[in-house]
């Protein structure tokens, strides 16, 4: 929560799990507005995921793991209160007068399950703006099935689209899907909040995974009402070559180069010292590059892979040429660009103090009127106390009264096991 | 419905798809979107194939129509003065101008977010390009395979572990900036609501390639290790593409209550997979291909419509890998009614994607117009927006101006 965010005063509820809506409701969160996170004390897959520190969960695991938790509760508060509990639905319902987005991202139809539905929710609170982030959707056939992001990645198309030249479809991407949906929630909540200061209504929006999906492989959409179908090419381009990945000097290191236009190729013959075979007939032009690029990429393949990736790629962006190192984690940590833009951030969790310091990717966004940062990473339960008084107006003998009888948590249910 | 942001000005000088798509975002919530571009030539997406048709033309390329709608679409030469004194008038009349020039254009034309703003002081500027505004590779040049091997998705995340790095089709990472832009113009419209102060918005692709798989980094700096590609490779259960009848489906392991492999053996009707060297995860890692060979053969013998719905009743969680084809004749999304219908003169008309939500039961996505042809709109923004006589129109036009 960043001082004075644009989003201060702004609340959400969220009944979250995984990635995706925890991205999309962390922009909310480092923009300042109050999000809550209503965990339940069960499951906790989240938290359960690694890596731990050291390859281990210690005593107090559900405050120590992995990415999951730390992207997903990152200046968010914490609520870990069972919800399908009578009095815990009652004390929700309660939070619901004073808040003004409740999301998320159950299946269709356990929100209305436990009560939480729009209608049930905008009858408390009219103004109240509701988003459920599904991988289907509300409606139609498939709004039962589940999904991962994989998943989704197959059913709109992406995955079918992608794969090595000449090869099978493969897996696109294991999360990437889960991101492209967090940034179009954050992106349809704060459109809602728009909406809602000149109308005074709430809403409710039905975001899905699928749609998402879709929405980012319009022009393989396009053609496919043609009849049109697209080869896979890898890393190879349509018209441009070289474009491709190439091997560099060391172990299982990379450099991409794009070129597209004769000029660059010049500029590339010459960065390589002018090799005769560069001034052969068959890479004169565009065309004949293309049709040669397999002959053309081995060509270039055995210069790059006498040098350093990251030396070769700065020498060639210095002469124009478009190219890039196949950065590792590591490299990027180290990455002078990224440092020097203060991309990263770094945060302790006071909560997990034998974690030490870690390091997060920061928004690729740079506003001076909207400044972010990390300023906590919630432990379950963390906020129980502070949200009920002062947002339920309950008292410290209500709150122990629920801790005692099993509705609000500090802690897993003991018979959680250590992951 | 009108739009939500149906009752603003956008201004795109975006030649590159991250500004373009960024654009695309605020005109399909009914924004008010201009696209500038040169002369003659127009937005290089223009000339990129492939084309509806198979004719290459410059209105038919499908990422250029897929890209651009919603918005209507002038043509000016920024490099002469009478092009940039029209481009700084319409700026004057913008809400929120998305460029994607190269660091230092805008005040090289003239342009710079410090002269926009005293004229405009409401103006949200925002700059989309590869690497940022500042810093060491501030004017290095890139595209999407470029943000990927350089946001490290190339190394870690696509492709087989046993083959060079692969990435992931069709400009993901750009539109993951573009994303990411929108969102930040929606933060500053609210921040702006409150100051009536403008900003300048500076989004990179390099960095939105970064934070995309946030598996990445931050695991790293606690555990020192360096995720690398191919996590599916050999994943018969949880990962891998495997044909049907008619098509390609993956699998998942999730919604089986924990006995993944009773779960499937009892749908695919075989007891095979009950062998115990296929009880764990690494059991059937370490034994893929035996495991390959007895599931293969039986969900060849599934149509995909049915293994989805069957699954589904099972609550099994699979993905069926559906070819862009099967996409828009996906009876599911023809029921909710999300693609929408653009007519275009010379595509004729298609079925674009929408936007991924629906508010209160509608869908989103605006359907005022397809893209734009190259500079159709001249004369109804010059004449109609800012009063150009139609002789002055005639005389900008013999100057290549427009």
């Amino acid at each position: 929560m960043a001082e004075k965010g644009v989003l201060d005063g702004v609340r959400v509820l969220t009944l979250e799990q995984v990635h995706a809506l925890p991205w999309g409701t962390g922009f909310l969160a480092d923009l300042g507005a109050d999000v809550i996170r209503v965990e339940s004390p069960d499951h906790l897959q989240d938290r359960k995921a690694g890596p731990f520190p050291g390859g281990q969960a210690g005593e107090e695991w559900w405050n120590e793991a992995g990415n999951l938790v730390y992207y997903g509760t990152r200046n968010k508060r914490s609520l870990c209160m069972d919800v399908t509990n009578p009095r815990g639905k009652e004390v929700f319902l309660k939070l619901v007068e004073k808040t003004d987005i409740v999301t998320d991202n159950f299946r269709p139809g356990t929100m209305q399950r436990f009560g939480f539905d729009h209608d049930s929710l905008s009858a408390i609170n009219p103004r109240i703006i509701t988003l459920s982030s599904t991988a289907y959707g509300y409606t139609g056939p498939w709004r039962r099935a589940g999904s991962r992001a994989r998943t989704v990645d197959a059913a709109c198309g992406l995955s079918f689209l992608t794969g090595y030249e000449g090869g099978p479809s493969m897996r696109a991407s294991n999360n990437y899907m889960d991101h492209s949906v967090g940034n179009n929630v954050a992106y349809a909540l704060l459109l809602a909040l728009y909406q809602r200061k000149r109308t005074g209504k709430g809403m409710r929006i039905d975001l899905t995974m699928l749609e998402t999906g879709v929405s980012a492989v319009g022009p393989a959409i396009l053609e496919a009402q043609q009849g049109m179908t697209r080869d896979r090419l890898g890393c190879a381009h349509w018209w441009k070559a070289p474009h491709n990945v190439y091997p560099a000097r060391g172990d299982d290191r990379w450099i991409v180069i794009v070129v597209s236009s004769d000029e660059e190729w010049a500029r590339l013959k010459i960065t390589m010292g002018s090799p005769g075979w560069a001034d052969e007939d068959r890479f004169a032009t565009a065309l004949s590059r293309w049709h040669n690029r397999h002959a053309l990429d081995e060509l270039v393949a055995e210069w790059t892979s006498q040098h350093d990736d990251l030396e070769l790629a700065q020498l060639l962006q210095q002469q124009s040429i478009t190219a890039g190192s196949c950065m590792t984690a590591q490299n990027l940590v180290n990455d002078p660009h990224l440092q020097a833009r203060d991309y990263m951030w770094e945060f302790s969790n006071p909560q997990a103090p034998e974690v030490g310091p870690r390091v997060f990717a920061g928004r690729p966004f740079r506003d001076p009127g909207n400044t972010m940062s990390i300023t906590k990473v919630a432990g379950l339960g963390q906020d129980n106390s502070e949200v009920l008084s002062d947002l339920a107006g309950l008292s410290s003998s209500d709150i122990e009264g629920l801790e005692a009888e099993g509705v609000i948590f500090g802690s897993p249910r003991p018979e959680e096991s250590r992951p | 419905m009108p739009g939500i942001l149906s009752e603003l000005r956008v201004l795109e000088l975006s030649h590159r798809p991250p500004g373009a798509y960024c654009a695309k975002l605020l005109a399909d919530q009914g924004a008010d979107t201009i696209k500038v571009e040169p002369p003659g030539w127009g937005d290089q997406s223009r000339h990129e194939p492939p084309f509806i048709g198979d004719e290459p033309h410059p209105d038919r390329s499908s990422t250029f129509l897929a890209f651009n709608t919603n918005k209507r679409g002038i043509t000016l030469d920024v490099e002469q003065a009478e092009g940039r004194n029209l481009l700084l008038r319409l700026a004057e009349s913008a809400d929120i101008i998305v460029e994607s020039y190269p660091p230092g254009k805008l005040a090289e034309l003239g342009m710079d977010y410090a002269t926009l703003a005293a004229a405009s002081p409401r103006l949200i500027l925002v700059s989309i390009t590869y690497f940022g505004q500042e810093g060491p590779y501030a004017n290095y040049q890139g595209d999407d395979l470029v943000a990927q091997a350089m946001g490290g998705y190339l190394y870690a995340v696509t492709g087989s572990a046993s083959m060079p790095p692969m990435g992931t089709a069709l400009q993901q990472m750009e539109i993951t900036a573009a994303r990411n832009g929108a969102v930040a113009v929606m933060a500053a419209l609210l921040r702006r609501e409150q100051t009536d102060q403008g900003t300048h918005i500076d989004v990179s692709t390099m960095e939105a390639a970064v934070s995309t798989p946030s598996g990445l980094i931050h695991p790293y700096t606690y555990t020192g290790r360096n995720p690398h590609r191919g996590g599916s490779d050999g994943n018969v259960m949880d990962g891998m593409h495997l044909p049907t009848l008619d098509g390609e489906v993956t699998l998942t392991t999730a919604g089986t209550g924990g006995r993944p492999m009773q779960a499937w053996a009892e749908i695919l009707e075989e007891p095979g997979l009950l062998d115990p060297r296929f009880a764990t995860r690494g059991g059937r890692m370490e034994h893929w291909e035996d495991l390959h060979s007895l599931v293969a053969p039986k969900l060849a013998q599934w149509n995909n419509l049915d293994l989805m719905r069957e699954t589904m009743a099972r609550g099994l969680v699979i993905g069926l890998v559906q070819t862009p084809r099967q996409v828009v004749e996906s009876p599911h999304l023809e029921e909710r009614g999300f693609f929408v219908e653009l007519d275009h003169p010379e595509t004729g008309p298609l079925q674009y994607p929408g936007s991924g939500f629906f508010i209160d039961g509608e869908n989103a996505m605006n359907t005022a117009r397809p893209a734009p042809r190259l500079g159709e709109h001249n004369a109804e923004i010059l004449d109609g927006q800012l009063g150009l006589s139609l002789r002055e129109l005639g005389l900008l036009r013999a100057a290549r101006v427009i």
